[in-house]
């Protein structure tokens, strides 16, 4: 694939991936709604009839509300400690509740005293009251509510791509981690295309449950006597049809996707962070064990950070993923930077056999360090060569950094201390995006990670670190002991990728997918094909 | 029969008071008006009668029995009622809504139907015109003819009516209420029927018991109430509207 392919081959090659997230989507969406309703129409009524709960179950379905969507996975993840459908869904479900309980409140409010006080007359008890008089009279209204909900979700469920719950946000969120506009686009159009749907179907469940007037005599005709049940029928309709897409594309196999689904062989899961190196990373090792070893690889990549892959390692969601020895020293094991790579290599492997039953084999062989990095025409005409130079005009620089590098003890709170410095202005910034702010002037410094490719590509510089502040970052796999001794082919296919990759072939790498926006895994099978690191007579994986 | 006894209701703790020591008997078989101006308290007397609303003090005996100790939703149920403005049930069908109470009592589909369309028939309206057709989809008169047939729908032995016409024109009424005096002689129902119009009370009732500031003026036939007030106040209620008659007579 080269960079400028047309649109229609993209989508042709993107299609049954599509229908696999549409399908992950709708019933992302589907499920959470559905519990909504369970949970919020009963507390919808509970807060009519109990006028003392009223104002406990708005307010707090309310607070809900007010909880930033990202904020709230983050916090059901850690409250969990799981990745993947269980919090996505405990999430959409909580954003489903207000509009819902709201809605039943209000609706229930505004059915007709007339009407219920004659219910009572005539001898209706409460339940009865509230199954044939207050909850039909009211069920527009609730409709209503419901539908928003769905609306809502559909939006929201974007965002469970970022902890590896799939749906159509993984498009969007791969687009983000690897700068490619079409990836960003095909996920948000379809999500948009996806709500409108959910929205005409539960429009369509309105008419469908709306007693038509009847003008006399008339019977109803044939086709409103098919057509209203449809209708009434349509949302379950849609969401079984995503369940239809998932399962087809599933059973069909066309598509790497996360989750147990082959029936041969054991499933390894494969784990990557919401990077491009990760991505070429998790894809090498996928191949290496798909190919020498007899194990189908689930990929559950573009988990949201350092903290989410490693959680999802000693919980076992995932089997093995590649870290960095600098970030498993600091961020993980929380010691003192060291600046001996043989040393850290060895002082990480021992403290995750001790405190997470897992190994770090073999590095990859290049070192990913931070880089805090400029424009190379600023650095010349200014003559900054290392960190200590730069710290001298600290004050005028504005600095992009990652969230992640903000607060990382090996990030910028460690930087200060080291060379005493403050630059006038810190902006967060996404990591796919830093790249572009430096080159075109809206930043002067950014954290770069040592092996991309576009610091050559952007003609911009990395500072030397001169006091020696960050340690080495050595990316090599860690895997569950577990896995190893089901496993131990596993070793061996990723111990032949152990020193292959140098700093330079990494970036070169990183650059295939960054800027010309070939896939990675393609990128990856051809670095193994070039190499001859693919068992020969085992392609056909 | 239904008995009231020395009947007091307070909606504020006995500071004012809806019904003040009333009590009244209701005979087998008649239709006894409760007259009085709005505020008197004949809704409320009316609502006591089938445990709408719990009385302050006093008694209210149905049947022979103390309402009190009678469970409210199955007293309900053998007590018809007719609201005030309609009180139709707006998403359901005029069948549905005059087959409510047997629905409750968990008459079979068929049955419900073919009593609906007898009860119809009873309140003047052709059950196939009118049967599928939703409230909003009659008139004012059409409606309380179903309020009606909803309320006949046990065939209860009493019947409390509630203003039932208040809201109608003049000739609507004046046709509904020559119907019930039709259908009470008929169906021989033992009525109460609240209103404040003292030409509805003269017609309908047999006898009239008039209220006024919750407490009861007098009880008595139509030629008792008119030849022999109890009260100055029962004299000026039925004085002036004898004289608006006189002097519209006098202008045909």
């Amino acid at each position: 694939m080269i960079a400028d392919v047309t649109w229609t081959v993209f989508l042709s090659e993107r299609m049954g991936e599509l229908w696999l997230r549409t399908g992950e989507h709708l019933m992302l969406t589907g499920v959470s709604v559905g519990l909504a309703i369970l949970i919020g129409i009963p507390l919808g009524i509970l807060a009519a009839k109990v006028r003392w709960l009223r104002g406990s179950v708005t307010g707090g379905v309310g607070i809900v509300q007010t909880v930033p969507s990202l904020a709230m996975l983050a916090l059901l993840l850690t409250l969990l400690g799981k990745i993947g459908t269980l919090p996505a869904i405990i999430a959409l479900t909580l954003y489903a509740l207000l509009p819902i309980v709201r809605n039943t409140l209000t609706g229930l409010r505004a059915v007709p005293t007339a009407a219920v006080e004659a219910g009572r007359g005539i001898g209706m008890t409460p339940g009865q009251r509230l199954w044939l008089i207050e909850l039909p009279l009211a069920r527009p209204v609730i409709l209503a509510g419901v539908r928003t909900a769905a609306v809502v979700c559909v939006g929201i469920a974007t965002l469970s791509a970022f902890i590896g719950a799939g749906g159509l946000g993984q498009f969007i969120n791969r687009g983000l981690s690897l700068s490619n506009n079409r990836l960003i686009l095909l996920g948000a159009v379809s999500a948009a295309i996806l709500a409108l749907l959910v929205d005409g179907a539960l429009s369509a469940l309105q008419w469908g449950l709306k007693r038509q007037r009847s003008q006399g005599r008339r019977g109803r005709p044939a086709l409103d006597r098919v057509l209203r049940p449809l209708a009434v029928a349509a949302p379950v309709l849609l969401v079984l049809l995503g369940a239809a897409a998932y399962a087809a594309t599933r059973l069909n196999n066309s598509v790497d996707a996360w989750g147990a689904g082959d029936s041969q062989g054991p499933t390894i899961r494969i784990g990557a962070k919401n990077f491009t190196e990760q991505f070429i990373l998790g894809e090498l090792m996928a191949q290496m064990i798909e190919s020498h070893a007899d194990c189908n690889v689930d990929r559950r990549f573009n988990l949201g950070g350092t903290m989410i892959c490693h959680r999802a390692l000693v919980s076992g969601e995932i089997d093995l993923y590649a870290e960095y020895t600098g970030t498993a020293l600091t961020v993980i094991l929380k010691e003192k930077g060291l600046a001996d790579p043989d040393g850290i290599h060895q002082a990480v492997a021992n403290g995750y056999r001790r405190q997470f039953a897992a190994e770090w084999l073999g590095a990859f062989g290049f070192n990913n360090t931070y880089a805090v990095t400029m424009r190379r025409k600023d650095a010349e005409s200014r003559n900054l060569r290392s960190i200590s130079d730069l710290a001298k005009h600290a004050k005028d620089i504005r600095a992009g950094f990652t969230a992640e590098f903000s607060e990382r003890p090996d990030g910028y709170p460690g930087l200060r201390k080291a060379y005493g410095l403050r630059f006038g202005q810190v902006l967060d910034l996404d990591p796919a995006l830093m790249y572009q702010a430096v080159e075109k002037g809206e930043v002067d410094v950014i954290c770069a990670f040592a092996t991309d490719g576009r610091i050559a590509a952007y003609k911009l510089k990395p500072l030397r670190d001169d006091r020696g502040f960050f340690p080495p970052y050595q990316a090599a796999p860690v895997v569950r002991r577990k896995t190893l001794q089901d496993h131990p082919e596993i070793r061996e296919a990723l111990h032949r990728l152990a020193g292959r990759l140098d700093d330079t072939t990494m970036q070169r790498l990183n650059y295939e997918v960054d800027e010309k926006k070939r896939a990675p895994a393609d990128v990856a099978r051809e670095f193994l094909t070039q190499r001859g690191l693919l068992n020969p007579g085992d392609q056909t994986h | 029969m239904i008995v009231y006894q020395n009947i007091t209701k307070s909606f504020d703790d006995c500071v004012t008071h809806a019904v003040n020591d009333v009590s009244l008997d209701v005979r087998q078989g008649e239709t006894l008006v409760l007259l009085g101006s709005s505020g008197c308290g004949k809704t409320t007397l009316l609502k006591l009668t089938n445990r709408l609303l719990d009385p302050t003090s006093g008694t209210v005996i149905v049947d022979g029995r103390d309402v009190a100790s009678q469970d409210p939703i199955a007293l309900r149920r053998k007590i018809g009622y007719v609201f005030q403005g309609i009180g139709l049930f707006p998403h359901m069908t005029v069948e549905e809504n005059v087959a409510m109470v047997l629905r409750l009592q968990g008459q079979s589909r068929r049955e419900r139907r073919r009593r609906a369309h007898e009860l119809l028939e009873i309140v003047g309206l052709k059950p196939d015109a009118y049967g599928r057709r939703f409230p909003s989809e009659l008139s004012g008169g059409q409606q309380q003819r179903v309020g009606v047939g909803r309320a006949l729908a046990a065939d209860p032995a009493y019947l409390l009516m509630d203003e039932p016409f208040g809201a109608l024109d003049a000739l609507t009424r004046d046709t509904l209420q020559q119907e019930l005096l039709a259908l009470s002689e008929r169906l021989s129902k033992t009525i109460v029927f609240v209103t404040h119009d003292i030409f509805e009370a003269l017609t309908l009732g047999d006898r009239i018991a008039i209220l006024h500031a919750g407490q009861l003026e007098q009880v008595g036939t139509k030629s008792e109430v008119l030849r022999s007030p109890a009260t100055p106040f029962v004299r000026d209620l039925f004085a002036k509207p004898a004289e608006q008659l006189a002097a519209f007579q006098e202008m045909l």
